[in-house]
């Protein structure tokens, strides 16, 4: 498991694309979005700043499915999949040895970003222990939805439309935009039924309101059980997924 | 050492091996042929633990696959069709992913990176990116790391596809030194003269059924036909009628005959007594391709 988890993080490091996805396009939207907002709406500076730097952290988190997808699609077409599969690795750590790599990858770009939060605008930060778990969480719920639609999908560009339609979707209706308070009602209880929405809340509740791990439960429950379901998916789908890559 | 019973896999209603029955001595260099979509990289995948789920049993060493999955592939050495490696990443790199993926480690393995580049060529471009080597490299690095672990069975499938002679020469003095080892060796290709000259037994595998298999000797023993190849201006079946079957062949006639020598000597004197002057007479022993054209037919099999 280890050396195909070594293997997948080297490769990533390599990829250019990633970088973009990961790290460079968010700073361009934070950038972008507090000197549009913070110049024009006259907002609370801090307010605005947890608005923008949480939620467009959360909603790059979810791009980690571009790769995640790209990776798996990939590996089954070359028959590296089948040509793993013929080595006594088992099955399961291979699955466990492809998806780390994505976890700590997601949590890098949380700390980046975060860290540019800081060191740029003076964001706040709270509890570092229940800001740690919420990250920790939304890593598990990303790269658990990207485990699950990388075993589904059939191609690439599926996997990325599908992609769009989630991190993109579910910003817009999960208050990553602009606060939920702005939205209409029924928006508003649309959102309460996003991990997008409940990491969002999780964050603001330890950085704005200075509140500890008892205070984010709800969100940490939420984001767990949601990716515990997009892993039992991916689990229960992978088998196809490996008899696909074999035939 | 292999013994493959009634064998029988399918995908769909697509039946890809039929009851196929095999067995593969310790030590050999066993070679897998038959047409596109025969069963041959079917029967490979089940061999190496790819394929999980097929009918009938299979036996390494004395052990169904079944029940030992992982311990038999220890003892295997797969190579692919398909080049399986990281293009990113390094010769040396890639050593090291199948290496660990085998259970080796440290000391030992590094020993056994550094053995391998140097039994596959590569050991002046171990630290180049995959992406810049050519076919043949990347043939005999994919060859590399199913060595690794110095399996006791290496499992080929159609090693030298796309590569130029110099590689493939590499790769054939490479299975040389394995057999030289003692290795037991399966090998599958299309090219008909790479089979004779590697391998001391061979199986026919098409539409799924093995058609044929045995020692490279009984084979030719059993399909070896001669026949007299004859060509010239004034040579017409009437002619050549009376010493054998005869079928038209290029701008000539082959007879085909029991006794050969003793037909070909009597073709001579009756051409000479007539002052027929041939252009070619000569004897032609049947080849691999021969044989293999006899069991599986010379119909294009991607034809619906």
């Amino acid at each position: 498991m280890n050396a195909i988890a070594k293997l997948e993080f080297k490769k990533k490091i390599q990829d250019k694309g990633l970088w973009f996805w990961t790290f460079i396009l968010p700073i361009v939207f934070i950038v972008g979005f507090i000197s549009i907002f913070g110049g024009n709406t006259g907002a609370d500076s801090e307010q605005l700043v947890v608005q923008i730097v949480p939620g467009y952290t959360v909603m790059f988190s979810f791009y980690i499915m571009i790769s995640i997808v790209i990776a798996f699609i990939k590996d089954r077409d070359s028959g590296m999949t089948a040509r793993i599969a013929s080595t006594p690795l088992p099955t399961l750590q291979y699955f466990m040895g492809k998806w780390i790599p994505f976890i700590l990858i997601v949590l890098i770009q949380i700390a980046v970003l975060f860290g540019f939060g800081v060191a740029v605008y003076d964001m706040p930060l709270g509890n570092t222990f229940a800001l740690i778990m919420i990250s920790v969480a939304l890593a598990f719920v990303s790269t658990g939805c990207g485990m699950a639609m990388a075993v589904i999908a059939k191609t690439e560009n599926m996997g990325i439309a599908l992609t769009q339609v989630i991190a993109l979707g579910g910003a817009m209706l999960g208050g990553l935009w602009m606060p939920v308070e702005f939205m209409p009602d029924i928006m508003q209880n649309i959102a309460q039924f996003l991990p997008h929405y409940w990491a969002l809340q999780g964050y603001q509740t330890v950085i704005l309101d200075g509140g500890n791990v008892l205070d984010v439960w709800a969100s940490l429950l939420v984001l767990i059980a949601y990716g515990a379901v997009c892993i039992g998916i991916a689990l229960s789908a992978y088998p196809r997924y490996l008899k696909l890559s074999k035939s | 050492m292999i013994n493959i019973r009634e064998v029988s896999k399918s995908y769909g209603p697509i039946k890809a091996l039929q009851h196929a029955d095999l067995h593969i001595e310790k030590g050999s260099c066993f070679g897998l042929v038959g047409p596109n979509g025969a069963g041959k990289s079917t029967l490979m995948k089940i061999l190496v633990g790819i394929l999980e789920e097929f009918g009938g049993t299979v036996e390494i060493g004395g052990k169904p696959v079944h029940q030992y999955r992982r311990d038999i592939k220890r003892q295997i050495g797969y190579v692919p069709q398909d080049i399986c490696l990281e293009e990113t990443l390094t010769a040396r790199d890639n050593l090291l992913l199948f290496g660990q993926l085998y259970g080796l480690s440290g000391k030992d393995l590094n020993e056994r990176i550094s053995e391998v580049l140097t039994l596959i060529g590569l050991e002046k471009r171990e630290k180049s990116i995959v992406s810049t080597f050519s076919g043949g490299m990347k043939r005999r690095l994919n060859i590399g790391c199913a060595l690794l672990h110095a399996p006791e069975i290496i499992i080929l499938d159609e090693p030298t596809v796309g590569v130029d002679p110099q590689s493939r020469r590499a790769i054939f003095e490479l299975i040389h030194e394995l057999k030289a080892e003692g290795k037991t060796i399966v090998y599958s290709s299309h090219y008909m003269e790479e089979v004779e000259q590697l391998c001391d037994s061979i199986g026919f595998i098409d539409q799924g059924m093995v058609v044929e298999h045995g020692t490279m000797k009984e084979v030719f023993e059993k399909h070896r036909h001669s026949s007299i190849f004859i060509e010239g201006e004034q040579i017409t079946e009437e002619v050549l009628a009376p010493y054998g079957e005869l079928t038209v062949r290029e701008n000539g006639y082959v007879i085909t005959s029991i006794d050969p020598l003793a037909t070909l000597q009597k073709v001579a004197l009756a051409l000479h007594s007539q002052a027929v002057q041939p252009t070619r007479l000569e004897l032609s022993q049947t080849k691999l391709e021969g044989i293999f054209f006899e069991l599986t037919g010379t119909q294009l099999r991607d034809k619906g």
